[in-house]
Order: C-alpha cells, then sequence, then structure tokens
C-alpha cells in the first residue's frame, strides 16, 4: 500500500498544532506538580520530586466552593427544564391568543446580551434580599436558560409524532398527563443536551457569582481565580500557593470532563444542531 | 381558529387550548419578565439619571451620553474594542477552519478521531482557567514567552504590549467550538462533490479553496456573527488579566461600565455606557446579517 504523502504532511502540521493547543493544559499538569521553585527554574517540566500534597492542599481549599457550586448549578439546570420544556410544548402543540408575541418575547431574549442585563441585575439582587444566597444566581440563571431551552425543545416538540397525543387522548389522558407522560419522556435526549450545554456555561460562569457572593462564600470559578493558599507552617506554603492554584485549575475542570466523557455525543448534536438551525 | 398547523387534531374547542396555553407558558414566562426583561427595562430608564445605586436616581437628561462623547477613556475602549473585534474575526475562523480540513481529510477514522478528541479537550477547561494560565504562565516575567524570545518583559505591564497581549492570547487560536462547527459542517457535504472536484482533476487545496470555502459559508457566517458578539462585548479577558490598566490601556468599554458602576458607584453613567454598547452590538449584528444574507436571497 502506497503511503500517502499528503498524510505524511498533514500528521506533522496538526501534531504541532495539536501540541501548541494543548500546551497550557500541559502547562497546568506539570506545574500543579512542582514546588514553587521549580516552577521559577525550570517551568518546562516536572521536578525531581512530585508534590501530590498540592492536589490535597488544593481540595481543601475549593472542596466547600463545590458543593455550594455544583448544588446552585443542578438547581438552575433543574429549574431550566422544568420552566422551559411545557412552554415549549405549548409553542409547539398549542393554538392560543398571542401564541406569536409570546413566542417573540422568548425568542428576543437570544438578541439581548449578557452585559446590558449585568448591573440591574445585581441591584435587583440586592434589592430582593438575596445577595449572598443560591437563590440570588439561581433565579436569573433560570431566566437566563429559558431562550434557549424554550428554542431547542420547541423544535423537538414539533417534530413529535401526533399520533402518540392523539392516542393518548382517546385514551382518555388530559393535556398535562400527556405532556408528563408521552412528551416529556421522549424529550430526554434534547433535555440532556440542553442541560449539559448549560452546565458548562453556569460551571464557568464567574462575574455574576462574583458581584452576588461574598469571597468568602464563592463558586469554583471564583475560588479557582482569587485562590488563597492554606496557611502551612514554614514559607513552604507561599512559594507553592501558585502550584496548589494550578491543582486547582485540574480539580475544577474534573466535572466537565466527566460529563464530556460521558455525554460528548449529546454535547456535539447541541452545538451542531442549534449551529445549523441559526 | 383551532386548526393546527401539525397534523390532525381530535379536539375542536378553543378555550381549552388557552387556559393550558396559559398554565403551560406562565412559570418560564415569569422568570424572564422578573429576571429578564425587568433588568432591561430598568438599565434603559437607569442610562438617563444620574444614580448612585443607593439614593433615588435624578433624571439627568442627556448628560451621561454628552459626558460619554468627551470620556477619553470611554473613547479610548471604543477604539480598543474596535481593533480587538478586527482582529478576532480572522482569528476565529482561519485557524479553526485549517485545523478541521486537515483533520477531515485524513484517510485514517482513528486518527480523525484522535485529533478530534485532542482539539475539542480544552473545552473541559472553565473559562477563567485558560486565562490565568496565559497570566501566570505565559505572559508573567520569566515566564514561557519571555524564556522562548530570551528576554524580560512584562506583557501585561506595558502600555505598548498589554493591549496586544490581550488581544493575541490563546495562540494559536483553534477554538474547539468552531473547529467542531467546521468539522461537521464538512463531514455533512454530500461526498460526491469532493469526488467530482477529484474528477475534474483539481489539487487538494484547489478544492478546498473553491469548493470546501463556499460549502460551509454557513458556518463561516455564524463564527463571524459570534465572534464579533463575543469579543464586543468580553469583560471577562481584560477584568482578569489587567482590569483595564495599565493607564486604561486595555480598557474596553464593557470594563468601563463595570467599573463605573461597582467601583466608581456611578449606575447612571454605567447604563449609559451599556445602552450606547447595546445600540452598536445591535446595529453590528444586523449589518453582518444584511451583509450576509442580503434581501432576497436565501438563508
Amino acid at each position: 500500500m502506497r503511503i500517502r504523502i499528503r498524510d505524511v504532511r498533514s500528521h506533522i502540521v496538526l501534531l504541532v498544532i495539536a501540541a501548541l493547543v494543548l500546551y497550557p493544559m500541559c502547562y497546568m499538569l506539570i506545574n500543579a506538580l512542582n514546588s514553587g521553585v521549580t516552577t521559577a527554574t525550570n517551568p518546562w517540566w516536572f521536578g525531581s520530586v512530585m508534590h501530590w500534597q498540592n492536589y490535597r492542599d488544593a481540595f481543601a481549599v475549593v472542596a466547600p466552593a463545590f458543593l455550594r457550586t455544583v448544588t446552585i448549578v443542578v438547581l438552575s439546570v433543574a429549574g431550566t427544564l422544568v420552566c422551559a420544556s411545557p412552554a415549549a410544548y405549548a409553542f409547539s402543540r398549542y393554538r392560543f391568543r398571542w401564541r406569536n408575541v409570546l413566542f417573540m418575547v422568548f425568542f428576543a431574549l437570544l438578541l439581548i446580551p449578557g452585559f446590558v442585563t449585568l448591573i440591574p441585575l445585581v441591584l435587583e439582587i440586592r434589592g430582593l434580599g438575596l445577595t449572598n444566597t443560591m437563590w440570588g444566581l439561581v433565579f436569573p440563571y433560570i431566566a437566563g436558560g429559558q431562550a434557549f431551552g424554550v428554542f431547542i425543545l420547541r423544535t423537538f416538540y414539533q417534530q413529535m409524532s401526533q399520533d402518540l397525543i392523539d392516542a393518548a387522548r382517546i385514551d382518555g389522558a388530559t393535556d398535562t398527563q400527556i405532556f408528563v407522560a408521552v412528551a416529556v419522556p421522549l424529550a430526554v435526549p434534547v433535555m440532556i443536551t440542553v442541560a449539559i450545554l448549560q452546565f458548562v456555561g453556569l460551571w464557568s460562569d464567574y462575574v455574576l457569582p462574583s458581584l452576588i457572593l461574598s469571597s468568602s462564600n464563592p463558586t469554583v470559578a471564583m475560588a479557582i481565580t482569587n485562590f488563597s493558599p492554606p496557611m502551612i507552617a514554614g514559607d513552604a506554603a507561599n512559594l507553592s500557593g501558585l502550584n496548589m492554584q494550578f491543582a486547582s485549575f485540574v480539580l475544577a475542570s474534573i466535572p466537565i470532563g466527566v460529563l464530556f466523557a460521558f455525554l460528548m455525543r449529546y454535547f456535539v448534536q447541541g452545538i451542531t444542531s442549534g449551529a445549523v438551525k441559526l | 381558529m383551532t386548526k393546527s398547523d401539525s397534523g390532525s387534531r381530535l379536539r375542536v374547542s378553543g378555550r381549552s387550548d388557552d387556559r393550558i396555553a396559559a398554565l403551560f407558558i406562565a412559570p418560564g414566562l415569569f422568570m424572564i419578565l422578573v429576571f429578564s426583561y425587568y433588568p432591561v427595562v430598568r438599565s434603559l430608564i437607569g442610562a438617563f439619571t444620574s444614580w448612585d445605586g443607593f439614593n433615588t436616581p435624578v433624571f439627568n437628561g442627556l448628560a451621561n451620553f454628552w459626558g460619554l462623547a468627551h470620556d477619553t477613556v470611554f473613547l479610548h475602549a471604543l477604539w480598543h474594542v474596535g481593533l480587538w473585534v478586527i482582529i478576532a474575526v480572522p482569528l476565529a475562523i482561519i485557524p479553526s477552519f485549517c485545523v478541521a480540513e486537515l483533520v477531515f481529510n485524513l484517510k485514517n477514522q482513528g486518527a480523525q478521531r484522535a485529533y478530534r478528541v485532542a482539539f475539542v479537550l480544552p473545552m473541559v477547561l472553565p473559562a477563567v482557567v485558560p486565562i490565568l494560565i496565559w497570566e501566570f504562565g505565559i505572559y508573567d516575567p520569566g515566564g514561557i514567552l519571555d524564556r522562548i524570545l530570551g528576554v524580560s518583559t512584562t506583557w501585561l505591564l506595558s502600555t505598548h504590549t498589554a493591549l496586544w497581549a490581550m488581544i493575541l492570547m490563546g495562540f494559536p487560536w483553534v477554538s474547539p467550538f468552531n473547529f467542531l462547527i467546521f468539522l461537521a459542517g464538512l463531514q455533512n457535504v454530500d461526498p460526491s462533490l469532493f469526488d467530482a472536484a477529484q474528477i475534474d482533476g483539481a489539487a487538494l487545496w484547489q478544492r478546498v479553496v473553491h469548493v470546501d470555502v463556499r460549502l460551509v459559508m454557513g458556518q463561516v457566517k455564524l463564527l463571524i456573527v459570534l465572534a464579533v458578539l463575543g469579543s464586543a462585548q468580553n469583560l471577562l479577558v481584560p477584568l482578569l488579566l489587567t482590569g483595564g490598566g495599565p493607564l486604561n490601556a486595555t480598557m474596553t468599554p464593557v470594563l468601563d461600565m463595570y467599573q463605573s458602576a461597582f467601583v466608581g458607584d456611578q449606575y447612571g453613567y454605567a447604563m449609559a455606557i451599556s445602552l450606547v454598547m447595546f445600540v452598536f452590538i445591535m446595529v453590528l449584528t444586523l449589518a453582518n446579517m444584511r451583509f450576509f444574507n442580503p434581501p432576497g436571497t436565501e438563508g
């Protein structure tokens, strides 16, 4: 078999680009295990000693933030689906007054950039007394997920077979029963797609949490950005604070990594189908 | 009145649809009215007031906008973000498209999959992480960039380099998202088109330039719009990297808005900035859509 020169050339170019693309991640992984001294003298490679305790110390710092962020994100994603799913179903299956107007009210949110609402939202959360509570983030996140969630789910419900609904109706099911027992189970894969896209976005969010929560109650993104290394006897603690911070970056990436490893196809489906529609 | 566009309906009564639809839509509608539209309206009104965020806002007409037109920090910020958008667009499109082409044209399926994983992998990093790695590891004095170039420069602290360091961060600019979109676009093309080009004797690069680029035009349009929107309103990068400094050399309008409100307590002024930027971005987006989809042509 003839070796294709073209493929060899492509491989060389791709390997070089891949190395450059992945370099910041490698830097993070290498220096998460180094001491401060090694990072200062030779950040390219591992030092003679692997400082696994960086991970232990980083975990001690970010663990409470992990729990807090998981709670906030899960509540937000669940709330988004609970609100968006029936709305999307109504827009795709029912005829009612002001249907098009109301749909535009949902859809137009896609055109409003996030910074427009940032300041008044923070003031509103303050006014409602929700500053430094997780609801101060969960409510805006649920609202922020509606446009996209309704948009994607409506497309799915529109394509759903009418026969199933008619059959259930002949059996005497009410509208709510049909929605809960027939439509929702069929929409689960699409809901997973919406949930993953939102999870990834919210897990990373920094600006809004940093304005709603105090630095003593941080989310993961806040904790790893404004990382305060634990006080450890001796001045070694200060020297390796940056290395612990790199270890905290790795820890913060694990949930998204796990999600991708198992559910990558939903994610790819989500962004590519969304892109084709737009 | 109740005729559905999606096939036969057994029920022909109109009223009950109204009620059940209201019930289904109410929760989502309530959330967006309270946590999305109310802030938008408040921001629009606040732009015409002087407001410290605490006492009652005082209506001051167009004073905020008049002030902005003479605010050198804001005007410089506009120039910075204009430069950023102009550079960010080709950086968002060209590297990702080239890599997608290289991966797509590999014969070996296993190698294709391996490269796909490699180029998508950075997506697992939370958004703040790559920014901070560049700040601490690469741009830091004595960091990787200094070691490669054999110099000692404070890239983010010098007025000459800070803005460029910020705009060009992320070399070689292969975005996982854009790469996936292009790859999916190429994989959705009818393979017979590629075969036809090959039979016609077109070299690979000729096929890429004359055939592929046209076939992924839809993706290019979308990604240009997203790149313009993303770079025009980027707050996270300057906020983390430089805070707008040194001497406002990396100030962007959205960061100016952020600092006017949360640092300077000038909430009315900040809302005026956000309104101006909102209008700019709307015009830019509409112009983009006009430019790429002239009226009367297929979208």
